[in-house]
């Protein structure tokens, strides 16, 4: 008994989930609430982890679900919802990142370092400040592929489907910021290898 | 991939020069180091979940709103394609009419023989029309721009909210005609239009009117700058007209010239 009332709770999300698409679907305000509510933590870390600072998290993570909602009717299903929703935060928040380059470009280069590293914690600020400069210094697809699976833990898998690239381009990419930060951290490799 | 992240997912990101080159070997220690490393760098706070929910809200009741036409003077004009078609094969005509009967009157002068150039299509008085439509509306909508933008909070002013929302209403009116052209088939302009659109929706918004009983567009104004900023900043909006409006002039005159 104990066990078919756990595979029956086990069941439901899946069956609530439907339910829920299917009553946003319909323009139901509550069932767009529950989504935001259920997707939202995720999503703005992402866009958080990606575009680095809190301004822009919050303003790509509004736009993910603006979007998300007016297409809603368009959804059909064929992937998770969230992974819908990721796919459509990594787009835009690459698309922030791009806007900022050339931004940057055009107007007085600004000290990205410290916009990036407000919030790092200050137990080592040079070797964070230098980790952080690393990592913003790869390829921008590297570094959407190390943040994702370093820094959020998503999967290959994962990373691939928001990316629209096969899981082993993922493992490869990772592979090469990896490598790409270990070169770059060259002095100090004392803190890896003690 | 299927068809709902079609749509959504970005073109293939830039993995840099080197993507194809083959990663040389790990280094476990760094892996394991790095991975310990990383969950700590900049680390996102605590999700702002209200504040990003009102603000999603508020995007979404300007679009419900300008959709069903429930902003003051702004008319849903797409759910009327027969009032569509009949205002442009009036413009089609008139520019037709306009370039048969002045322009060509002009080059009667001209003392170069006449070349056999055969007939222009109609489809090029389109084009040509609708880019010094499009030069034309771009220019006025950068001009309520940057008013906008050095008005500071015209809300505060019913005056000046006003004059904007009046102004708005008029760009906006041209950019729907202009998006729903069929002439319309430049891509980038195309996109530029329906940037500008959602922009315009919002001033129009934020300006409030008699059809706004509750006063809603005060309350919502800083959520409303904050949004019309965004999407200014985000879109490239000013510079994406300042470019595309002496492309369109110079293009419109080359057509012209033809």
């Amino acid at each position: 008994m104990e066990t078919e009332r756990s595979s029956l709770k086990r069941a439901d999300p899946l069956a609530d989930q439907h339910a829920l698409l299917e009553r946003a679907r319909r323009g139901d305000p509550s069932a767009h609430r529950a989504l935001y509510d259920a997707h939202v933590d995720r999503i703005y870390r992402l866009t958080f982890r990606l575009t680095g600072t809190e301004h822009a998290a919050r303003e790509v993570t509004q736009d993910v679900f603006v979007r998300a909602f007016a297409g809603i009717e368009g959804f059909r299903g064929d992937s998770a919802f969230s992974t819908w929703l990721h796919s459509i935060a990594v787009s835009l928040s690459l698309n922030e990142i791009r806007r900022r380059k050339r931004e940057r470009a055009r107007t007085a280069p600004l000290d990205e370092a410290n916009e990036l590293t407000d919030s790092a914690p200050r137990s080592d600020p040079l070797l964070r400040e230098r980790v952080m400069k690393a990592v913003n210094d790869l390829p921008e697809g590297c570094r959407t592929v190390f943040m994702m699976h370093d820094a959020e833990g998503y999967t290959h898998q994962e990373i691939a489907t928001a990316l629209g690239v096969t899981a082993g381009t993922s493992k490869a990419q990772l592979a090469r910021a990896r490598e790409k930060l270990r070169a770059a951290l060259a002095q100090f490799a004392g803190e890896w290898n003690p | 991939m299927n068809d709902d992240l079609k749509n959504h997912t970005n073109d293939e990101p830039d993995f840099g020069p080197d993507a194809g080159v083959l990663p040389g070997p790990a280094d476990p220690a760094f892996d394991a180091w790095i991975a310990r490393v990383a969950p700590s760098l900049n680390e996102p706070r605590a999700t702002p979940r209200l504040e990003m929910w009102q603000a999603i809200q508020a995007a979404r009741d300007t679009a419900r709103d300008a959709e069903a036409g429930r902003l003051p003077g702004v008319t849903p004009l797409r759910r009327r394609p027969w009032r569509l078609m009949s205002v442009i094969a009036a413009a089609l005509l008139l520019g037709v009419a306009i370039d048969r009967v002045v322009l060509r009157e002009a080059e009667r002068p001209s003392v170069t023989p006449p070349v056999a150039t055969g007939p222009r299509s109609d489809s090029n008085d389109a084009t040509r029309l609708y880019r010094i439509a499009a030069a034309q509306t771009l220019t006025q909508a950068e001009a309520l721009l940057t008013a906008y933008r050095s008005d500071g909070a015209p809300e505060q002013n019913a005056m000046d909210a006003q004059q904007l929302g009046r102004w708005g209403r008029e760009v906006l009116s041209s950019t729907r005609l202009l998006m729903d052209s069929p002439a319309g088939d430049d891509p980038q302009l195309r996109a530029l239009f329906n940037d500008l659109e959602l922009v315009l929706v919002q001033i129009i918004q934020l300006s409030g009117g008699e059809l706004d009983p509750q006063n809603r567009a005060r309350e919502r104004a800083p959520i409303d700058r904050a949004l019309i900023e965004r999407a200014l900043e985000s879109k490239d909006l000013l510079p994406r007209i300042r470019t595309a409006v002496p492309a369109g002039v110079a293009g419109a005159n080359a057509a012209s010239d033809d």
